[in-house]
């Protein structure tokens, strides 16, 4: 046996060699290789990059740099978008789940299918369709407001409504995910609990509140926690919409650092950012998870 | 316990909504057939006047600035391999890590699954610059190798491996296979609706990509589907909304369809992996 033990964990490790390998040149590699960027004056057309320590990182954070206006407005807006978009794509998320789970068995499939095709559609499409129906003068949705009497909104152009289209796009695109998401989890609250729920002569609200959503909370933190890091890489919706307008104020942070990275083609800039968007990432992520964790105990 | 009113009622609700989130690709589909010029004219016409065909023809004729086949082309081939290159090294690594005597085992498990912490957005630049250097922008390569490194479906297998029972896997040992044969015959077989859902996910995830294929292609013709529909709103189709509805009932027709199809054991895939 222990001769051949060797042979046996060589061949165990064939198993894990092909993924190892692409682990740690599109992942391990690049981290390392990013923060070695960072710590670079790289300029994208000259050969030579300087080394200058922390210096982009101090840019960062000196008001007097381009560079300081550049992350910070940019983080306030994805900000924005997170803390606009989140909310609803989790509360509407649950709604639409029971909304679902409400109606007779023969429907349920089918709407279920109804509200999750746009998650089909891609990015580029989603902003197309919206751009045209959100359009100030001839999109459809400003023809009808008139008709009900209200004023023709600048969508795209004023604000708040260029947050409100993009949120709108957002949720119309995403939700569906989050749904089927929170039907899974629906179906597996026990009926006993129900049952039991019912005996005591709870209501229908008082049975969702002190039953289902006890019993769904870790699907919640996972449909919070992923909805979170997606809207903080919001970058087509914006791109492709607003183009980051009015002036800059969709302008999120996801192209701020693509513009610094290829139009002004200075990398080491561009991957300090990237470092310090992806450690507010982590934090907030954290954060979240410590804070709906210490709320069951 | 619910009475036939509230049951009409929430069915009237799922109604309006449903209208919501179809409506939009309807007025698409319906505005694809109209002229640019009826398009862009203010008025509530759901209908074309004109019905025309001409927008599609246009997209199809590959008159050089939309070769939509190329990028539809581009868009699956690299979803399809990039998936099956996923499913492989993934499958593997999983089983290895979950039942093989692999050394470092417990070191792996924690980096592989720390990993799924990083955000992507760290990766992004210095892996523009490795592709760029290794001179492979602009190749089927950089869109395609990127995901593989994604350790989600590495996490998805290994725990499902770790809970399959060890008595099937036995019984084949004791049959003289080895590991090889007893990952091919016996354990794929039954992880066949983790990979499925794996597969979905892992497609969509490519097919749907934007920012990655939009930086690391420049020619026309590398473009992917969703990359390629973006050039064109934001250059020679700007102000040719019926083009580009053409252009975007192409790319979606088929996505949709699909969905509909896959979806159900997409859900069943969820349900099992205990995603949660």
């Amino acid at each position: 046996m222990n001769r051949t033990s060797w042979k046996s964990k060589l061949t165990s490790s064939l198993f894990v060699l092909p993924y190892l390998i692409l682990f740690t040149v599109f992942l391990f590699i690049p981290i390392v290789y990013g923060a070695w960027m960072s710590l670079h004056n790289w300029d994208l057309l000259n050969p030579v990059h300087e080394f200058v320590g922390f210096k982009n990182y101090a840019k960062i954070f000196d008001s007097n740099s381009y560079l300081n206006n550049l992350f910070f407005d940019g983080l306030k807006n994805t900000l924005q978008f997170v803390v606009y978009s989140v909310p609803l794509l989790v509360v509407v998320g649950l709604a639409l789940a029971l909304l679902v789970n409400s109606l007779p068995n023969r429907l349920k499939g089918f709407f279920r299918t109804v509200y999750f095709i746009p998650y089909a559609v891609s990015v580029s499409v989603v902003a197309i369709i919206w751009l045209w129906l959100l359009d100030t003068n001839s999109g459809l949705i400003n023809q009808y407001l008139p008709k009900l009497g209200l004023e023709a909104i600048p969508w795209l152009t004023d604000m708040p409504w260029a947050w409100v289209s993009l949120v709108l796009a957002t949720l119309w695109w995403t939700i569906g995910f989050n749904m089927v998401i929170f039907i899974n989890a629906l179906n597996d609250v026990s009926e006993e609990l129900y049952e039991a729920g019912s005996l005591d002569g709870a209501n229908r609200w008082q049975r969702f509140w002190h039953i289902t959503l006890p019993s769904i909370k870790p699907t919640m933190l996972f449909v919070l926690i992923t909805s979170t890091i997606a809207s903080f890489n919001i970058y087509g919706q914006p791109f492709l919409m607003t183009r980051g307008g009015p002036g800059s104020s969709t302008k999120v942070l996801l192209m701020n650092i693509v513009d610094e990275a290829f139009d002004q083609r200075q990398l080491g800039n561009a991957a300090a950012m990237s470092l310090m968007m992806a450690l507010i990432m982590i934090v907030i992520s954290i954060v979240q998870f410590k804070v709906t964790k210490n709320k069951e105990d | 316990m619910k009475s036939k009113g509230f049951k009409l009622f929430m069915v009237a609700v799922a109604i309006i909504i449903g209208l919501i989130f179809i409506l939009p690709i309807v007025w698409m589909l319906l505005t694809s057939f109209k002229t640019d010029q009826e398009a862009f004219t203010a008025g509530l016409k759901w209908l074309p006047k004109v019905f025309t065909v001409e927008n599609y023809q246009y997209a199809f004729s590959g008159n050089g600035d939309t070769p939509v086949l190329q990028w539809m082309g581009n868009s699956l081939f690299v979803g399809i391999v990039g998936t099956l290159i996923v499913l492989t090294v993934d499958t593997l690594a999983a089983y290895g890590l979950a039942r093989l005597d692999v050394p470092f085992k417990k070191a792996l498990v924690s980096l592989f699954i720390g990993s799924l912490m990083i955000p992507w957005v760290i990766t992004f630049l210095p892996l523009y610059m490795e592709f760029s250097k290794a001179g492979l922008l602009d190749t089927y390569a950089v869109l395609i190798l990127p995901y593989s490194a994604n350790a989600f479906g590495v996490f998805l297998l290994y725990q499902y491996f770790r809970n399959f029972p060890k008595e099937l896997e036995e019984a084949a040992f004791l049959d003289g296979a080895n590991k090889w044969q007893v990952f091919v015959k016996v354990v794929l077989p039954s992880a066949r609706p983790v990979i499925w859902t794996l597969a979905i996910f892992t497609f969509m995830g490519i097919y749907n990509d934007f920012l990655w294929p939009l930086v690391t292609t420049s020619s026309l013709d590398m473009r992917t589907i969703t990359t390629g529909i973006a050039v064109m709103q934001q250059g020679s189709f700007v102000s040719s909304p019926a083009k580009l509805m053409a252009l975007t009932s192409i790319a979606t027709i088929p996505a949709v369809l699909l969905f509909i199809v896959g979806q159900r054991s997409f859900i069943k895939g969820v349900n099992q992996t205990g995603i949660k």
